[in-house]
């Protein structure tokens, strides 16, 4: 396989895809679709290299990136692959928290619009301010303050413990 | 809000939340939370909330085996594949069979591949793999010791003049047999192999009714490693549950065998 040269713009995608990785798969529902999301952004960065404008190359794929995903993305979702699968190629260096735990997360962050995981998602795991949130995705910043509430309310609203239902079996 | 501190809003709650409250509003949010623990508890909330979330994603920041395939596109032409994209368009080549594989040493120095969004290839050929791999008796329709009729045949079926079956031995991939099986509601072939450890492989080959032409991509589902790629009038997906690697090169391989 080839590896292109790392002051190529192909290399510098290249440098940028563990990363790109990430946050596509912050904003999925599950490994295939992060992936899937992930091709279709390099794909159409590649395309479109004639349209960056030499600045910021990360900030311009991640936009591009969570345009896909608002876009396009509605009932593309896999079936069958809503939990959070275990990509077998992964180890886990980060301190494994109560898998429940991940999972109830995983499953309030799913249950978020695009819009509001996206806002979370470019606040949370890309560190954007609030004005870089609003310039990415061409909203005002009021728009981006009142959907990062809405999604943190709603995602605190599905942690809270009530919302655990024992089974029991029937006598 | 607290009337001591009547310009604490929840835009300054979120921003100190997420370290982007400027030094110069610190202090008088600092006083109202003082004031108001169930603002405070938010807030430590909001923030356990960011740390969960970062830590659930935190694995995924890791590059792979593959990333190079992603960003290695078909834009990179080189002179020899250039001459070849345009002698192909010159000639309106689609045809199968007119062009023989000699031109394409490599996988990724083929020609004018572009992007599009067929999700049932990979998803048939993951599904045929489950269902016929598992066969141990009868995976196949037509086994290899017919190979040349079941070529005969399934190109037939496939209208593909000449169809060439890949051989995957230097793979160490022995074929098996084929099948005839539906492909996006039209007939396609499958092709299974299986190495020295019994690992199977299967080899789709499909019609593309969508006019359009696909880099190589891949797609997994649980162990399941699928590449796929279309090529012209044809659909090709190579499915397995062995490691990415070897898929690779065995998709490599039957890219490089079949006619382009």
């Amino acid at each position: 396989m080839k590896t292109p040269a790392p002051e190529t713009f192909e290399g510098q995608i290249l440098a940028l895809l563990p990363s790109l990785r990430r946050y596509s798969r912050s904003l999925t529902r599950s490994d295939a679709d992060g992936e899937d999301l992930l091709q279709d952004c390099v794909e159409k960065i590649l395309t479109r290299r004639g349209q960056w404008r030499g600045l910021n190359l990360r900030g311009w794929v991640l936009t591009i990136m969570t345009n896909l995903y608002r876009n396009g993305r509605r009932g593309r979702t896999r079936d069958g692959l809503v939990e959070l699968d275990a990509a077998e190629d992964m180890a886990a260096p980060e301190p494994p928290a109560d898998p429940l735990e991940r999972a109830r997360l995983n499953d309030a962050l799913n249950s978020l619009s695009e819009e509001h995981r996206a806002v979370l998602m470019l606040v949370v795991i890309e560190g954007y301010t609030y004005g870089e949130v609003a310039a990415a995705l061409d909203i005002p910043i009021g728009t981006v303050m009142s959907r990062l509430s809405r999604a943190r309310r709603r995602v605190a609203e599905q942690l809270k413990a009530d919302n655990i239902i024992t089974l029991r079996r029937p006598k | 809000m607290n009337d001591a501190n009547p310009i604490v809003t929840e835009a300054d709650l979120h921003a100190y939340a997420d370290g982007q409250l400027p030094e110069s509003a610190r202090a008088r949010v600092e006083a109202f939370l003082a004031d108001n623990p169930d603002e405070a508890a938010a807030i430590a909330g909001w923030q356990a909330q960011n740390g969960a979330i970062r830590s659930l994603f935190a694995d995924y920041e890791r590059a792979r085996d593959t990333d190079p395939l992603l960003v290695t596109p078909p834009h990179t032409v080189s002179p020899r594949t250039k001459r070849w994209a345009v002698a192909a368009a010159a000639l309106l080549v689609f045809a199968l069979g007119a062009v023989s594989g000699h031109y394409g040493p490599a996988l990724l120095e083929k020609p004018a591949l572009q992007l599009a969004g067929s999700d049932t290839l990979p998803k048939q050929a993951e599904t045929a793999f489950m269902v016929y791999a598992a066969e141990v008796r009868h995976p196949v329709e037509v086994f290899a010791d017919e190979e040349a009729h079941l070529a005969a045949w399934l190109g037939k079926r496939l209208a593909i003049e000449n169809l060439k079956i890949p051989t995957l031995q230097p793979l160490g991939f022995k074929l098996v047999g084929g099948r005839l099986l539906p492909v996006d509601g039209r007939p396609g072939a499958m092709f299974m192999y299986e190495n020295q450890a019994g690992e199977r492989l299967t080899v789709m080959v499909g019609r593309n009714t969508e006019n359009r032409t696909t880099s190589f991509r891949f797609a997994s589902s649980g162990n399941l490693e699928t590449f796929y790629w279309i090529d012209g009038e044809l659909g090709y997906a190579v499915t397995g549950e062995i490691s990415r690697e070897t898929l690779r090169a065995v998709a490599e391989e039957c890219y490089r065998q079949f006619p382009s």
